[in-house]
């Protein structure tokens, strides 16, 4: 190998001079967009916001399959007074899930005040429970969804329509700002081992051009889908072919002046060189002290899978990246609740925990927004089902709760309420694009502006213009 | 643009304007200008509705007006729109009102409003304004053009004027005269063409090169390149006789069967093919090649492109027409008319417990109401779904009576006997692998019942109940009383996870036994009869009878509610062309059709058959150029609306679209017009090319020919082709290529389970068919696939997007499925010719359509020795296939993660396609070569 040493400086410099005729660009990672007719879109690093920004990046944390708001951060005492008691409703809105022989179902969990701001949570946040982390929360519990169909919720809360393949509210971030590191993509997500329902519905660019898509980092395998060449090519017999590959398209560039494309689809080829080296340094968690790993769980196997993308996203966050989306699945409780969200409660708490400690010790978190959410939340009560009560809780679009934390958002606060018995939201009551418009407007961004052409009218996140929800902001 | 038209005040002429007239006009201005702005505009938050309310402004009377709002200064003052908060918050200028970017007022709205204050703000009362209104309507003094339609939900929008240059699309068609010079061409088309850029003072570029024509008409009709042997050919004839051999070539290509498969995947684009149904069980939809075959076979046999409306549209009821003497359309079978049908089936659709059954039945309406407005009339209508069109003529109304036209149709997979001239290869093969994957489940399964039911006996038998017992299904139901053991007694955790997976797994390979039965995806006349989307079936028994709905009128539902039900509507047409629905017509309402049970869709499709319907014949004429061009005369090919992109040339298009019905609207016809102008043999680089740019930077006056990257299937079908692997066999179940592994096998969530992992068919043959062939699940897309864009089938795609991203670097020059594409072809020259040389000459021209330059040549052979040397040192490993994996589910009842195992039963018996450690190092060497070519500029372009 080390006798292709100074064959590969030569080659570099060769590709030094083909490179400065299509001059490197400085875009995302997904290289400079040139449009059909070949002439170069304009750049997209680091776009002007509307308004000054109180948060620069974003943590969404997703629980997939939908938290129970009762068993989170919205406890309902009135519940278990008519635990195990008749329900009783007909409405024809309910679908086939919400009818039937059903029952009250009262929280097996203990809630109490934790923190400074006395903000309630279930017994088992405990790592959450302590102030220094409690009292950043805002717990917003007005949120009403529309679906109660896994996959249509999340197209809902990920891309602003239920229909699924809109642009993500990542990709529409990074449209909105552009990206602030040239190596690396601005939106990335971190999902289960399993895709959520809907895959990559849930965080495509949708009608946005394609470089705002989110690159998902995989959990395991290669980080970023043929990233690297197969084992027996090196990265020096990777870096001959590239300079011969120039050569040859370079040619290609004499026959063709007139033909833009050509030169920035070379760019991107160094582009990728580039990645290949950045990407795996990114995501090799073996320079962290052991005292983080710790701290976000990595060396625990309830908390391991979901500290680590925690940890990763501390470090994209930190290398410039705007939006990181981690995925949390299994909260889709119908039953035996009690013990199933106990195990997921317990796999969240202590990494998101130590992603808000770590995020503030690093004076990260003032402009880190973190939103923890699922798609909708869950109902009062429980259907009979095999013929058996069984205590769990099915689909509730009319409640849930969420919370906020960081990036210009109220500390400590709770904003909304839901009913006594937690069947709908009742104060400060917004639906989800409001929510969009909120996480838009903190990071400077106004849904009204952040617009896109297409199909014969300017589209928006929220579809048809919604509000800030202003008693989340600081 | 459209209020421009709308704010022409005429004063007679001739007369000194009166007070009195002038105050009238000023009555008139506001009552016709400036009120409907602000209707639009600003009513929504500043209207009568004190709890809508927003800022305390209210500007619904021009008392709130002058009160202002919260900020306590008057929104006006009179006489001077200069000091006037209104005029700054529309301007957007330090206020900025309406807050959205769609509802922002035109520079002409801005100017109509500050004309408004500037003549002191008059504001006649409602009796005035309904006067006015009233004259106005009959004709008064006002330009723009008056639109009728069946009427929208206000006065207001009836009374719209609309600017003639956006309503184009809805005018009558008449075919323009040619403008002179046409004797110079050899097209009308270029008479069309040049006499605009004669205009613009440019001049079109040369004709191009004979290879690069060559390959440019392979890849536009077949998508696929020609070999060395037919460029060669090619080149040849074409210096002896330039236009025979170019017309000889378009007539061999469009003869072709491969044609149709190029051009079918540019219908299935815009209908948004897919075999699976997407959403949360993605169930597979297994006849749906059924209705791909259909498509290629019509573009094939130049089925006239009105049949091809109304077989998709209504074949069922096409075939069971009686009069169909008054059309003279051949007759189609039952069978054929319910496979073409499957056009009605194209869209994501499910129906679980989740969704109440009236929201389930309007999402699949409200899909095909805007899917056959958008497909065949380039017209989206679900704008006008909740208020009548922002732009366009459309009321809300008519959308309804094209929901209407739908009501009684119904989803479901119907018996359609194969027809003979439908590919039935490889049934028996993949019947043996669905079985073989059924029988596992259904083991697994019965061994985990049977554990349970073991436990359950059991567990009477401990209460001295035995004579309890009963089997499970029984013993579930409510029914059943006495206490009874838990649901999943004697089964640990897992196993009750496993279960759930396995049940599904039966599920889902039972219904994928329906690939081999004669069923089509389809639809029937009826009652709403929601049930599971797992299986979809005309109700039979008198039980499933029972179940049916009496089939109800259709309503206007208020702001899209399906709770909101208002208006009645019969089914009907789009009103606004002016052209009458045809048998069903009658003189009160021309745009009627039939109420019946039967024959709704046959009137609609009959509609926009019709040679009349302009906007039907513009769309499809339209389409076909845009993909020969890479752009449309309308540059929209899915929205010909004033929303959509103006055409560039209105008059060559409506030319076209008369010759086009007038040669029997065939779309072979429409081919050979355009591909015979010079207009499409131009170079695509300009000698005057920064001339050019500067008067034209967009190209829109085609002085040269846009380059095109290659497709997503186009770049798997050539690397294909190249290598030597493509097997071109025509129509049949849909194929399954090897895909990246990573993303074949990882775990994708489904409704109470995970999809099985995706398995590649199992022979080369098999798997390496063209693209179109490729099964489309719609959650899972295949990255090498995604990457080159292709559409993701939600959403009709008008035109493929193209743009260079990075991650194409990755797949192009990384991938497996791309590396062993390069070794095949590097065996297939090696075979060729025994000089290496020669290989990389023959390699360079088969991929670049070019033959290299003796110095590029030496330099490729110098690399390929050092690569030789490289390989020597660097052997590659063998890559294996599972035969089984791991699965890992959080299961819900208890938060706990849980494994089982899934078979992979393709692999058990797999011939796996050539790879690196297979073949010798001179082959990876060349191999090397070989991926340059594949990633290389002139390969990925079409010139």
């Amino acid at each position: 190998m080390n006798g292709f040493k100074s064959e590969i400086d030569r080659r570099s410099f060769m590709y030094g001079l083909g490179a400065s005729l299509g001059s490197v660009a400085l875009t995302g990672m997904m290289g400079s967009e040139v449009t059909a007719s070949g002439t170069r879109a304009t750049e997209d690093i680091a776009k002007q916001a509307h308004h000054p920004a109180k948060a620069k990046s974003v943590i969404m944390l997703f629980m997939e399959g939908a938290p129970s708001h009762i068993e989170t951060f919205d406890p309902k005492p009135k519940l278990n007074e008519l635990h195990l008691k008749n329900f009783v409703s007909e409405n024809e809105r309910f679908s086939g899930m919400t009818r039937g022989n059903r029952f009250y179902v009262g929280s097996p969990y203990k809630f109490r005040k934790v923190g400074n701001s006395g903000l309630e949570m279930c017994e088992h946040f405990t790592h959450m429970a302590e102030a220094e982390v409690a009292d950043e929360l805002c717990v917003y519990r007005g949120c009403k969804a529309e679906s109660v169909n896994h996959p249509a919720a999340l197209f809902h809360m990920n891309t602003g329509s239920r229909f699924g393949g809109d642009p993500a509210i990542g990709a529409w971030v990074n449209y909105g700002l552009g990206s602030v590191n040239e190596n690396l993509p601005g939106y990335v997500v971190m999902t289960e081992l399993a895709a959520p329902q809907g895959g990559s519905g849930n965080w495509s660019s949708g009608f946005l051009p394609s470089k705002y898509q989110a690159t998902r980092l995989r959990s395991s395998g290669s980080p970023i889908l043929d990233l690297n060449p197969p084992k027996w090519k090196t990265r020096d017999h990777q870096r001959m072919n590239l300079d011969l590959l120039s050569e040859i398209n370079l040619e290609s560039v004499k026959n063709h002046p007139q033909h833009r494309e050509l030169e920035s689809r070379m760019d991107n080829y160094e582009l990728a060189f580039r990645m290949q080296m950045e990407v795996p340094d990114l995501v090799d968690l073996s320079r962290e002290s052991e005292q983080t790993l710790d701290m976000y769980g990595l060396n625990q196997e309830s908390t391991a899978e979901f500290g680590r993308k925690c940890l990763m996203a501390r470090r994209l966050v930190e290398k410039g990246v705007r939006f990181v989306q981690i995925f949390s699945g299994g909260w889709d409780s119908h039953d035996f609740i009690e013990r199933a969200h106990k195990k997921r409660i317990q796999s969240v708490d202590q990494p998101i925990a130590a992603l808000i400690k770590d995020l503030k010790s690093r004076g990260m978190l003032e402009d880190t927004l973190i939103v923890w959410t699922g798609e909708f939340g869950r109902t009062p009560d429980n259907t009979i089902r095999g013929g058996q009560t069984a205590i769990g809780r099915d689909h509730n679009a009319q409640a849930m709760n969420m919370f906020f934390a960081g990036g210009g958002v109220k500390k400590g606060t709770v904003v909304g309420a839901t009913d006594e018995i937690g069947g709908e939201a009742v104060e400060v009551v917004h639906p989800i694009r409001d929510v969009h418009c909120t996480m838009l407007d903190l990071l400077g961004l106004d849904d009204n502006k952040l617009t896109y052409f297409h199909g014969g009218r300017y589209k928006q996140l929220s579809q048809f213009g919604g509000e800030v929800i202003k008693e989340i902001i600081a | 643009m459209l209020l421009a038209f709308s704010l022409l005040v005429v004063v007679t002429s001739g007369q000194e304007p009166t007070d009195a007239q002038e105050g009238l006009d000023r009555e008139k201005h506001f009552t016709l200008v400036v009120l409907p702005i602000m209707q639009r505009r600003c009513f929504a938050c500043h209207g009568k509705n004190p709890d809508e309310l927003k800022g305390e402004l209210d500007v619904s009377s021009i008392e709130g007006i002058l009160k202002g709002g919260e900020s306590g200064s008057p929104g006006i003052e009179r006489g001077n729109s200069g000091h006037s908060l209104i005029m700054e918050a529309i301007r957007w200028d330090g206020l900025e009102m309406p807050p959205k970017e769609n509802d922002r007022l035109t520079q002409a709205e801005i100017d109509a409003v500050g004309k408004w204050i500037d003549e002191g703000a008059v504001w006649p009362d409602l009796e005035k304004q309904n006067l006015i209104l009233k004259k106005n309507a009959e004709g008064g003094n006002f330009s723009g053009k008056v639109m009728v339609t069946s009427g929208g939900l206000s006065k207001a929008w009836d009374n719209r004027r609309y600017n003639p240059a956006e309503v184009w699309a809805f005018e009558p068609i008449v075919k323009p005269d040619v403008p002179d010079g046409k004797l110079a061409y050899s097209s009308e088309i270029d008479s069309f063409v040049n006499s605009k850029i004669a205009n613009a003072n440019l001049e079109p570029t040369e004709i191009a090169a004979p290879a690069v024509l060559l390959r440019r008409a392979y890849y536009d009709l077949l998508g696929l390149p020609p070999s060395i042997e037919e460029t060669d050919a090619f080149v040849s004839a074409y210096s002896k006789d330039p236009n025979g051999a170019w017309s000889e070539l378009i007539d061999k290509l469009l003869a072709s069967p491969h044609y149709g498969e190029r051009w079918g995947q540019h219908w299935l684009d815009v209908v948004r093919y897919a075999d699976t149904s997407g959403f949360s069980n993605d169930f597979e939809r297994s006849n749906a090649w059924r209705y791909r075959d259909y498509v290629i076979r019509a573009f094939n046999e130049d089925l006239p492109y009105d049949q091809f409306i109304v077989q998709q549209i209504a074949g069922d009821e096409l075939a069971k027409d009686k009069n169909s003497s008054s059309n003279s359309a051949p007759k189609v079978t039952l069978s054929e008319g319910l496979v073409s049908t499957g056009f009605l089936r194209m869209g994501p659709w499910e129906h679980t417990a989740m969704t109440p059954e009236k929201v389930s039945r309007q999402i699949y309406l409200d899909d095909l109401t805007n899917a056959v407005g958008e497909t065949f009339l380039s017209t989206p209508l679900k704008c006008c779904k909740c208020h009548d069109h922002k732009f366009d003529p459309i009321p809300t109304r008519d959308y309804y009576r094209i929901y209407a036209a739908f009501a009684t149709t119904q989803p479901a997979e119907m018996k359609s006997e194969f027809l003979d001239k439908e590919s039935r290869n490889g049934f028996e093969e993949q019947k043996a692998h669905v079985q073989r994957l059924l029988a596992h489940a259904t083991e697994k399964m019965n061994s985990l019942y049977a554990k349970r039911e073991k436990a359950a006996k059991e567990w009477y038998k401990e209460r001295g109940r035995e004579s309890d017992y009963a089997p499970f299904d029984q013993r579930r139901k409510p029914t059943f009383l006495g206490e009874k053991p838990r649901r999943f007694i004697g089964l640990s955790i897992a196993e009750e996870g496993e279960l759930k997976v396995r049940e599904q797994d039966v599920r889902l390979w039972t219904r994928r036994m329906e690939r081999f039965q004669p069923l089509a995806q389809s639809i029937y006349n009826g009652g709403d009869y929601l049930h599971s989307s797992l299986k979809l079936r005309e109700p039979q028994n008198k039980y499933q009878l029972s179940k049916v709905k009496p089939i109800g009128k259709t309503q206007i539902l208020d702001g899209g509610s399906v709770y909101a039900p208002s208006i009645e509507v019969t089914p009907g047409v789009l009103s606004a062309i002016g052209l009458n629905s045809g048998a069903s017509s009658t003189s009160e309402d021309p745009f009627k059709l039939t109420d019946a049970v039967d024959g709704r869709r046959l009137g609609l499709a009959r509609w926009i058959a019709d040679s009349k319907n302009s906007l039907a014949v513009r769309s499809i004429v339209n389409r076909v150029w845009s993909l020969h061009f890479g752009k449309g005369i309308a540059g929209n090919p899915n929205n010909l609306g004033a929303s959509g992109k103006a055409p560039t040339h209105p008059l060559l298009l409506d030319y076209l679209a008369s010759e086009f019905i007038a040669n029997g609207s065939s779309i072979k016809w429409l081919h050979k017009k355009i591909m015979k102008s010079n207009v499409y043999q131009r170079a695509s680089s300009h000698p005057q090319f920064s001339k050019v740019e500067n008067a034209d930077p967009n190209n829109q006056l085609l002085t040269y020919f846009n380059p095109r990257r290659l497709t997503a299937e186009e770049l798997r079908d050539t690397m294909l082709v190249l290598s030597g692997e493509i097997n071109l066999a025509v129509g049949g179940l849909s194929i399954r290529p090897e895909m990246n592994l990573e993303v074949a096998l990882s775990p994708r969530m489904i409704q109470f389970s995970l999809a099985p992992g995706y398995q590649p068919d199992s022979t080369p043959s098999q798997r390496n068919r063209r693209s179109v062939y490729i099964q489309r699940i719609r959650g899972l897309s295949d990255p090498l696939m995604e990457v080159f864009d292709k559409p993701n089938s939600s959403e009709s795609c008008e035109m493929r997007d193209s743009a260079s991203v990075t991650p194409q670097v990755f797949t192009l020059l990384n991938s497996d499925v791309v590396t062993k594409r390069s070794i095949a072809m590097a065996l297939r020259l090696q075979g060729e010719d025994k000089s290496v040389e020669r290989q990389i000459e023959r390699g360079y021209l088969r991929s670049l359509g070019r033959v290299p330059s003796a110095a590029m040549v030496q330099k490729l052979a110098a690399h390929y020795k050092k690569m030789v040397d490289y390989h020597r040192k660097h052997p590659p490993e063998r890559e294996s296939f599972p035969t089984e994996i791991t699965r890992r589910v959080v299961e819900e009842f208890s938060g706990d993660p849980f494994e089982y195992q899934e078979r992979l039963d393709i692999y058990e018996d797999y011939s796996p396609d050539k790879q690196a450690s297979d073949v010798e190092v001179e082959t990876r060497a060349l191999a090397d070569v070989c991926l340059l070519f594949l990633n290389s500029n002139e390969f990925m372009f079409v010139y």
